[in-house]
């Protein structure tokens, strides 16, 4: 469907064009987190009878609207507020998920739909018929927003700039309209103005150039006038206002940086690396940054670390760091990096529809990752590759697939292309976290796919072309039409690369875009001597959820004695076995060099191999072509040998990880030898030392020597004098910094034959903490005490405990006291000098809950509850949390569960609000096949009202809520619910049986109950949600299918009554709405079948026919609506949390 | 005569009359022995005035107040005369200072000569002069050095020699790299242990065990207004090492080399800033919440 639209280029969704818009805030209240404001829209009919303008709009409290300077009436409807009607007693997944999407869809701008319904007075349909120009003036307010705007305003004395208070804006996906009405879509692009008045001692940053800022009369405020030329979608605008130090960049002056108080030198030091950035990304795409400036902020309470806005970056402010940083600055240097790459594809291009994401995530994620081959190099880049490739797989084959490209075409329940989750992809608001980070994952891994397929020179000519099209584009002014071309979609994009490169690809997006899963290959082989050919057999698995059928070329390498050799094995449906020559006739040859792949010549000890076998190692999908699993099996020398000569990183991690089935002495030697190597890959070599770690302890009863790691650690980093005693830190050399480091996490893991933790190893780390000494070095050692913090845990065995006794002082372990001793030591040093990110504190939290879960300690939350609490830097928190949560699982906690759920709901950071759901999802306090006391009818009824209505000023919250649900309940009825009514469900089941065989459940028939009782008996109903909401949609959409007069007719009657002021919210004027039985069950078929065609087209016709069947029912009822309608007044279908937000123009002010 | 045994009986119940200071077993203080001698002799020349009026007897709260009086009295006098001295911008007080005292307290003076030379008058032993006391020995060392011929005898003395003078000392440092680390290692780990244990004892404390708060004790996480300054922002002691590393460019060390010499210094230094610490957010007004 999106692929047609592509070909006949943008359809808008919208029965008009917005090519302007002002936002003007004149007023933010710090104190009482208000911001007072307007916006107006310049908009352009496209059809004749516009009577209708529907914007997003959330949170926002709006005052009056105006259309060319008239009063125009609105309404004002979120079915999001409250996804299910809140006297349903329904509480099944698959339900909830349903009414979601549908609520979501019922706003969704992509489909011409909003929260806000504004009526075009009718002194003005002329002026449309003329398809002129029509301005739309929205005052409004916000107060205490719950999402969108964030504000951090830090509890103290003196002024808000002295307190360094802040205000930005923030969301998942498409978020403006928390903070102001807009089209909230990344399809409808417009020049903006945007002003800001704050105090005189806070700066507003926004995107596009700053034009001037003017001083009010008094001099206390200022305003700040931004223009953004450049046509851009409402999503992609921006805010952060504080008392903001201000850098402007030393190597490009159209940059400025910005950061909270008294961070300027971390600030400069931090994005003193950006300018390199951004020459590598206008070099390999041969095109200027499209924006005249660019401006990164850091900001405190971040909602996540970067965030891309059209000209403009926030980040969290906790990536600054000073020189002396080693860990953090990579890190950080990738967050500039990504948020940069995003300002060319996602800001500056930007998707013509949900469906087009990946392309967006795929080319920003697949340049940024050449940046980072470029900077970090080709091993960082590799085993970047394998490290995204593996979670990929291993998130699609747990949760049955990421789909890319989702098309919503038959609105069949069958044809749902997401079916196994439990939430739908239609939008990206249904979105799990998880789902969302995963999907950017594949994004740009099947953007490399690409790559491989076409090159990388066409690859960035194709960047180029989008790129040129687009600032063409948006440099004609007053060619509205024209901006579109600065949308990408999946059909433009394949398009280009057809033109480009000439080759089919089509295949390949087939495989990865269009369809969901990965490939698992099962390898093994057998050398036959007589033939000299390698048998190699391939199997695959595509019947697990989360697999697909691969067909095509697949390269394996092989190493043979005289060289190394590609073959391109064709994988075809029944071919499993392949045969492949060898080239090495020879019996090995004495002193004969053997030629690597790379074109290296070294000698190797053979004597390890087969002696009649030239093989040496294999490799499937050396260059992971395939998005795949690959397991392999081959001797253990094989593995040793591709370890110690493979120059892949990649091959040698891999022999890393297979040699943990092979715990022989010759394994060892391997590692050993690797973790001496000091040009192999510092990965590669800690990767080394935990698998050292492993095998010592399968060989525990043959080990001979020191413990593994011992001597050589003491080798490079101890005096040569006194061997007992670490060199002074220095920190120079990267390499062995992170080598250092994680050498004695991993000796910790070593175990004694009684399976403790070798004395000698501990006290070997206690004497790395004491004489620990970092006074002659030029870098923190932070993070290397915290490792060695880690060590300690990780040297901990559950406590031999007799009888359950209780844990007290006086029967702790003597090695468990010493750990104590330290660990209380470095967490009250803490408080006296803390180091950078609190990374001491966050070892020691964890280390502490391994103590008590080890029963050493007695289990207690408190202590991580008071470093839980909003006050702590974030990492403390969510450490802390961590341990709280864990806990509650160990514990079965009710108590700890109530407390985190309420700090889900309360707590003012969005991170920590999201990542304690996040973390309970991960570590759930019990899952739905488990008995636990904590599952719960009153656990259930909190969760639902979290995910139903708790949650939705976050679209990321609600959606972790889901999958928290989800993990706790499955997707039927959480079976701790007490059975529902017996004749009940019968009834219904019958009724629904008849409807729509396919959807669930009888609870969701049983539950349906109450709302139709309430209905029959003619109570009032307010409408107050999807519910009622949707099903208000589906009349509109077989109105608007089938043309009845009759109930546009009653539609706009009611946009032409405004409601009286101050009376419309009485109890008394509540509409009747009465709704029989029957109706209510064609929605929910309606809502199954058809669920993903676009409802609110006025001008959609696909659904004509398949409708065509309920349409007299519907007429039946609309008429009896209508008839209603002369008796009752209309009422907004309003959920309380926006009440307020409806006010008749009379009302304004 | 009763008034004879009265000198004697003072010495049990003195100063003050209060009698609960036993002097046996009192410490006292130079000044305190002062402060009773003075009372001693103007108790005994109350006495012998009262004798030479022609009492036989007194009651000891007479004799008390008698020389409470006297006191005040010549008190009084020194204070008055003082003041006096002072107005004209004087330090001493001269002859004219008491006389106008005197005169200002409504005393003839003109009787004072003759009373002074009547002839029944009893004269009082001068009081046995202790001899003053010495500076304690310690605090001077060596001879102070006499002033040179270029600087007059009124300028003051020199101090004393072991003020302004090097003294060399004849101990070898230990220089064995084992023992330096080891020593440094343990005098840190001492001073970090000894800090945080007062820290926790002076302040709010967690436990990891409930019915042991004493040892293992963690100083109580206590929120602060703005975390991320705290987290992000360099210590002043690592800022400090920053600038000693980027003067002196840290090179391929050696065992010998970087021998912690400066382990007292720095030790001072570290101890400074944990008693006088003021987080980066407290000195811009940024203080923890409460």
């Amino acid at each position: 469907m999106n692929r047609k639209k592509g070909d006949k280029g943008f359809e808008s969704p919208r029965p008009y064009k917005l090519t302007h818009q002002v936002v003007c805030i004149n007023n933010i209240n710090f104190q009482r987190k208000s911001v007072v404001g307007y916006v107006e829209l310049t908009i352009f009919p496209t059809v004749a009878n516009l009577n209708r303008i529907k914007l997003n709009s959330k949170q926002c409290r709006i005052y009056r609207v105006r259309v060319n300077d008239l009063e125009a009436a609105f309404i004002y409807n979120d079915p999001t507020l409250e996804v299910c009607h809140h006297e349903s007693k329904q509480r099944n997944l698959n339900y909830f998920s349903n009414a979601y999407a549908a609520a979501v869809s019922a706003v969704d701008p992509d489909a011409g739909n909003g929260e806000l319904c504004i009526k075009v007075p009718s002194e003005l349909w002329k002026h449309v018929d003329e398809l002129k120009v029509l301005k739309v003036h929205i005052n409004f307010s916000l107060d205490q927003p719950k999402g969108g705007l964030h504000f951090v305003v830090p509890n103290m004395e003196g002024s808000m700039a002295e307190r360094g208070a802040h205000v930005f804006s923030c969301g998942y996906q498409n978020s403006t309209r928390f903070w102001f009405p807009c089209v909230d879509s990344y399809s409808e692009l417009c020049t903006w103005k945007l002003e800001y008045t704050v105090d005189a001692a806070m700066v507003a940053v926004s995107n596009g150039d700053l034009v001037e800022t003017v001083y009010t009369h008094d001099m206390r405020k200022k305003t700040f006038h931004y223009m953004l030329a450049i046509p851009t979608a409402a999503s992609n605008i921006s805010l952060a206002i504080g008392p903001f130090e201000i850098l402007v960049d030393p190597y490009m002056h159209e940059v400025t940086h910005f950061c909270l108080p008294q961070l300027l030198p971390l600030l400069k030091h931090t994005t003193s690396y950006l300018h390199e950035v951004f020459e590598f990304y206008e070099e390999i795409l041969t095109c200027r940054y499209p924006y005249s400036c660019f401006k990164t902020v850091f900001i405190d309470e971040a909602y996540v670390e970067v965030a891309a806005y059209a000209s403009m970056s926030i980040f969290s402010t906790n990536l600054l760091h000073s020189a002396m940083i080693i860990d953090e600055t990579p890190l950080t240097r990738r967050c500039l990096a990504q948020a940069l790459a995003q300002q060319f594809f996602g800001c500056f291009i930007s998707r013509m529809s949900w469906s087009d994401e990946w392309v967006l995530k795929g080319i920003s994620g697949y340049i940024y990752g050449l940046w980072m081959k470029k900077t970090f190099g080709v091993n960082e880049y590799r085993h970047w590759i394998k490290q995204e490739l593996d979670q990929i797989v291993a998130y699609e084959l747990k949760t049955g697939g990421v789909l890319l490209h989702p098309i919503f075409g038959g609105g069949k329940e069958k044809d749902n292309p997401a079916s196994h989750l439990h939430f739908s992809i239609k939008h990206p608001h249904t979105l799990s976290w998880e789902y969302y980070t995963m999907f950017q994952c594949k994004a740009h891994l099947v953007m490399r796919l690409i790559e491989n397929r076409i090159s990388m020179e066409f690859m960035l000519q194709v960047f180029n072309k989008l790129l040129s099209l687009a600032s063409t584009a948006s440099s004609q002014k007053f060619q509205s039409h024209m901006w579109s071309q600065m949308l990408v979609s999946t059909s433009g994009f394949l398009k280009s690369i057809s033109n480009v490169s000439g080759k089919d690809i089509q295949p390949l997006i087939k495989q990865w875009v269009d369809q969901s899963g990965v490939v698992k290959f099962y390898g093994s082989f057998a050398f036959n001597r007589k033939r000299n050919v390698l048998e190699l057999e391939i199997k695959q698995d595509y019947t697990s959820p989360g697999t697909q059928k691969y067909v095509g070329p697949l390269k394996v390498t092989v190493q043979e004695l005289d060289g190394s050799f590609n073959h391109t094995l064709q994988i075809e449906e029944n071919s499993l076995k392949h045969d492949i020559p060898c080239h090495s006739k020879s019996r090995r040859n004495k002193k004969k060099k053997i030629p690597l792949m790379n074109g290296e010549e070294v000698d190797m000890d053979l004597s390890a191999m087969d002696a009649d076998s030239p093989l040496l190692w294999i490799r499937i999908d050396p260059d992971m072509s395939v998005l795949r699993k690959v397991e392999f099996e081959q001797s253990d020398f094989m593995w040793q040998y591709q370890l110690r000569y493979e120059r892949d990183v990649v091959a040698q991690e891999e022999a890393i990880l297979a040699l943990e089935k092979f715990p022989t002495p010759a394994s060892r030697l391997a590692l050993t030898d690797i973790l001496e190597q000091e040009q192999c890959f510092y990965r590669v070599r800690m990767l080394a030392c935990f698998c050292l770690a492993k095998i010592a302890n399968s060989m525990v009863s043959t080990w001979t020597g020191p413990p593994a790691m011992k001597s050589l650690f003491t080798r490079m980093f101890c005096c040569k004098t006194c061997p007992n005693i670490v060199k002074t830190n220095n920190f120079m050399n990267f390499q062995s910094y992170f080598l250092q480091k994680t050498m004695p996490v991993a000796m910790a893991l070593l175990r004694d034959v009684h399976n403790l933790c070798p004395k000698e190893v501990l006290m070997f780390i206690l004497d790395l903490i004491k004489y620990n000494d970092n006074r002659k070095n030029k870098f923190s050692d932070n993070y290397y005490r915290a490792e060695l913090i880690d060590a300690l845990a990780n040297s901990v065995t559950p406590a031999v405990s007799v009888n359950n006794e209780v844990r007290t002082l006086d029967n702790l372990n003597p090695d468990v006291r010493l750990i104590l001793e330290e660990i209380t030591r470095f967490l009250n040093m803490e408080k006296l000098l803390p180091s950078y990110r609190h990374t001491i504190t966050v070892s020691c939290l964890k280390a502490i809950r391994v103590l008590q879960k080890n029963g050493h300690v007695p289990s207690d939350p408190a202590l991580f509850k008071s470093y839980a609490e909003y006050g702590h830097f974030v990492d403390v928190r969510i450490a802390a949390l961590e341990a709280v949560v864990d806990y509650t699982k160990v514990d079965r906690s009710y108590e700890e569960l109530q407390w985190l759920l309420t700090m889900v709901q309360n707590d003012p950071v969005p991170y920590i609000r999201h990542k304690i759901l996040d973390m309970l999802t991960k570590n759930p306090p019990f899952t739905k096949n488990m008995e636990s006391p904590l599952c719960n009818e009153a656990l259930v009824d909190q969760l639902w009202k979290l995910m139903n209505s708790g949650t939705s000023h976050d679209w990321r919250l609600r959606c972790g809520a889901v999958d928290l649900y989800f993990t706790l309940f499955g997707l039927s009825r959480p079976s701790c619910l007490p059975l529902p009514e017996l004749g009940l469900v019968l009834n219904l089941k019958e009724k629904k049986a008849v409807l729509n065989p396919t959807i669930i459940p009888e609870s969701v028939a049983n539950n349906q109950e109450p709302v139709n009782t309430t209905n029959n008996h003619g109570q009032p109903v307010v409408f107050q949600n999807t519910f009622s909401n949707s099903q208000e949609e589906e009349e509109i959409d077989m109105d608007t299918v089938h043309d009845s007069q009759a109930f546009i007719y009653h539609h706009l009657n009611m946009l032409e009554r405004p409601s009286t002021p101050g009376k419309e919210q009485s109890s008394g004027e509540v509409t009747m709405h009465p709704v029989s039985a029957a109706p209510l069950s064609v929605f929910s078929k309606e809502s199954n079948s058809s669920k993903h065609s676009d409802h609110h087209h006025h001008h959609h016709h696909e659904h004509k026919k398949k409708k065509k069947k309920h349409k007299h029912k519907h007429k039946h009822k609309h008429k009896h609506d209508s008839k209603e309608k002369e008796k009752e007044p209309f009422a907004f279908s309003n959920s309380p949390a926006s009440a307020r937000s409806i006010r008749s123009p009379s009302l304004s002010d | 005569m009763r008034i004879a045994l009265y000198g004697s009986k003072m010495a049990d119940t003195a100063p003050g009359g209060s009698g609960t200071r036993s002097g046996s077993k009192h410490t006292t203080t130079p000044a305190d022995n002062y402060y009773l001698a003075r009372r001693r002799t103007l108790q005994v020349v109350v006495s012998s005035l009262l004798t030479e009026a022609g009492f036989e007897s007194a009651e000891k709260a007479a004799v008390e107040t008698l020389t409470e009086m006297l006191q005040s009295y010549i008190s009084e006098i020194g204070r008055s005369a003082k003041s006096y001295c002072e107005h004209t911008a004087r330090t001493q007080p001269t002859l004219s200072d008491i006389v106008v005292t005197l005169v200002e307290m409504g005393f003839n003076v003109e009787t004072l000569p003759a009373y002074a030379k009547r002839s029944q008058r009893m004269v009082i032993t001068a009081p046995p002069v202790t001899n003053q006391p010495v500076t304690p020995k310690a605090l001077t060392a060596g001879q102070n050095k006499p002033h040179p011929s270029h600087i007059p005898g009124y300028f003051p003395e020199f101090p004393d020699p072991h003020t302004y003078i090097k003294t060399p000392t004849y101990r070898e440092p230990v220089s064995d790299y084992q023992v330096l680390r080891e020593k440094a290692a343990s005098q840190r780990r001492d001073v970090e242990r000894a800090l945080t244990r007062f820290m926790a004892k002076t302040g709010e404390t967690q436990s990891l065990f409930k019915d042991d708060v004493s040892t293992f004790p963690l100083i109580a996480a206590r929120p602060f207004t703005v975390p991320y300054l705290t987290a992000l922002l360099p210590s002043e002691l690592e800022m400090q090492q920053m600038e000693e590393t980027d003067s002196s460019e840290q090179d391929d060390q050696t065992d010998t080399e970087n021998l912690p010499l400066h382990i007292s210094t720095d030790l001072k230094k570290r101890m400074l800033q944990y008693y006088s610490r003021t987080p980066p957010c407290l000195a811009a007004g940024m203080g923890r919440r409460i």
